[in-house]
């Protein structure tokens, strides 16, 4: 397929040994990022927002999450595992926090670091945004980075609604280095390792929207720590030290849907699922929903508990959040005098602010108005002769999106097995699709 | 390019197709967002706005090399007092429409708005045309 340079990279990989080429994922994509070629998925990078759909409904589990290597973290002297509180929501509530962490501790981390202690900065930080821009009526979280990607390329319009302050992750990472380094530690000797529930945040530490850098130095998969940690368990120190810094009730509820939009006054809609969000996002660039003050939006349903890499039911680890805020209900919900230090909080607001969040439409069929106005309506006559069925067989999601590919170049008329039956031409285009799936052997008509 | 939608009236929720599929020919000419942004928000009033007052009608679309001209023409009532119409804030309509959100009397006055051009040929009885052009390059 023709692409211009892609500025998108991903971290969903595909096993083409277990792959069947049974378009599921190409059918569920949001953006249309997905076609089959010899057989198999083939991902427009620049199209992919990372929101893990495909991973999700592949019947074969073809879909892989690229992870690093574990054993990055033995360079590091100090060696952190940023966990968000998505993980804990994973473990029985029976099991204590501290042990969970023992084992991480076992498993070589020096430092356990949650995520959420910085939810009470990240809320200040979205009503400082806020405020200064009085002109904006809808705000939408900056939270997951799928949604922002989505935004990107399918919403373009709505790129200035966002709010641009980099993800949390970015801001407890940060916080914890700065921490170290106060306490002596060289900064190359520190190496922060981001659990994450889902591909996006992947995606977002290794190829940021705003180009700044990351202080994050490797990622780590969900389902991997999951299964490791729960192997442990047994021999897990129940008489550990909790750790001295802990989670407020509100802290611990952030990752669940719902769990930003509650912190903020204003309409404090909470949309979750992918349909829901593109939906909403839909009669928001319509102008047909009303929505003043924060929007929070997770591509997964209920929130990261639903993210691609969690392992247990999104609803049981729900569930056990909220049982888990109820224990810490009587926490302090204020913690850190350091959040009155001028000099302190200056220097967060200048390492989490983004200046733009670029449109990437990918729409556009042609630079040139009325190039672009010739492909529009021809793109438009061909998707009335093409059958309408969306069968997929032309390797492409649905006959809308053939059409495109015909007037951008990147397919002919007669990959539609509708419109060209019979012919050589044909039979060849199909090939090129389907690869050795095509089978030329006649029906056994003995049996 | 020409595209049509029928207007049923009363049924606010198919309301909308008409802005999405004009919005996606806009994506795919590259047209800049804050023209998509105000010619769908026009269409959608305008669409609202027969929905909720008139007797059912038709959308009619056409995009050339600049420009998107919408006319939303409908069977009747028609507005008695188009002045009063393009206030903002003056409305008509019933208490079960407003209770869905709309009919707060922003209609006419947002549709002026957003486009760079309106027409609205009324006549009592008979029905309402209200053509809206935006430029789009």
């Amino acid at each position: 397929m023709a692409e211009q340079e892609s500025f998108f990279k991903h971290s969903i990989k595909v096993h083409y040994d277990r792959c069947q080429g049974c378009t599921t994922c190409m059918r569920s994509c949001p953006t249309g990022a997905i076609r089959i070629r010899g057989g198999k998925p083939v991902v427009s990078d620049n199209k992919c927002v990372d929101c893990g759909q495909c991973m999700k409904v592949c019947p074969h589990r073809a879909i892989y999450i690229q992870q690093d290597d574990f054993a990055l973290t033995r360079n590091y002297k100090y060696r952190v595992c940023l966990v968000p509180a998505t993980f804990i929501g994973q473990f029985d509530e029976q099991i204590r926090t501290r042990e969970i962490y023992s084992c991480l501790k076992k498993l070589g981390f020096t430092h356990i670091y949650e995520v959420e202690h910085e939810v009470e900065y990240m809320v200040k930080l979205y009503q400082q945004y806020m405020d200064k821009h009085p002109e904006t009526r809808t705000f939408i979280s900056p939270y997951c980075p799928a949604v922002i990607r989505l935004i990107q390329v399918r919403f373009p319009s709505l790129v200035d609604n966002v709010i641009k302050v980099r993800a949390p992750f970015e801001l407890a990472s940060r916080i914890i280095v700065r921490r170290l380094m106060d306490e002596g530690a060289a900064r190359d000797e520190i190496g922060v390792f981001y659990v994450t529930p889902c591909a996006a945040k992947i995606a977002a530490v290794k190829y940021p929207v705003s180009k700044k850098e990351s202080c994050i130095a490797g990622v780590i998969n969900m389902d991997f720590l999951y299964n490791k940690v729960q192997l442990m368990l047994h021999e897990s120190d129940k008489s550990a030290q909790p750790i001295n810094h802990s989670l407020s009730s509100q802290d611990v509820l952030w990752p669940l849907a719902g769990g930003e939009a509650c912190h903020f006054k204003g309409s404090q809609y909470a949309v979750d699922g992918l349909q829901n969000v593109l939906n909403f996002l839909e009669r928001l660039e319509d102008d047909a929903v009303d929505a003043e003050g924060l929007v929070e939006m997770r591509i997964c349903d209920q929130g990261c508990v639903g993210g691609v890499l969690a392992t247990n039911n999104r609803f049981v680890a729900r569930k056990r959040l909220e049982h888990r805020a109820k224990l810490f209900e009587d926490r302090p919900k204020t913690r850190y005098e350091r959040y009155n230090n001028p000099e302190f909080c200056q220097w967060i607001d200048d390492q989490m602010a983004i200046p733009e969040i670029k449109p990437r439409s990918i729409y556009k069929l042609d630079d040139d108005f009325s190039e672009a106005f010739k492909m529009a309506e021809r793109m438009k006559k061909i998707e009335k002769a093409l059958p309408g069925v969306n069968c997929s067989a032309c390797g492409a999601p649905s006959c809308a999106a053939l059409a495109e590919d015909i007037v951008r170049g990147d397919a002919r008329m007669d990959t539609c097995i509708f419109i060209n039956r019979h012919s050589q031409a044909s039979e060849e285009a199909i090939r090129s699709i389907w690869g050795d799936r095509v089978r030329t052997k006649e029906i056994n008509k003995d049996k | 390019m020409h595209y049509s939608f029928d207007i049923e009236r009363g049924n606010f929720a198919d309301a909308g197709q008409a802005s999405s599929s004009v919005k996606r020919t806009l994506k795919h000419l590259g047209v800049d967002p804050a023209n998509i942004k105000r010619t769908v928000v026009a269409l959608f009033e305008a669409e609202i706005n027969a929905i909720a007052h008139a007797y059912g009608g038709r959308i009619d679309v056409d995009i050339d090399d600049g420009k998107i001209v919408m006319v939303v023409a409908d069977q009747g009532p028609g507005i008695p007092n188009l002045d009063l119409a393009m206030q903002e804030g003056w409305s008509t309509a019933s208490p079960q429409v407003r209770e869905m959100g709309y009919g707060a009397g922003m209609g006419l006055p947002n549709i002026k708005k957003n486009t760079d051009d309106l027409k609205i040929e009324t006549t009592v009885g008979v029905g309402t045309t209200v053509t809206m052009t935006v430029n789009l390059t």
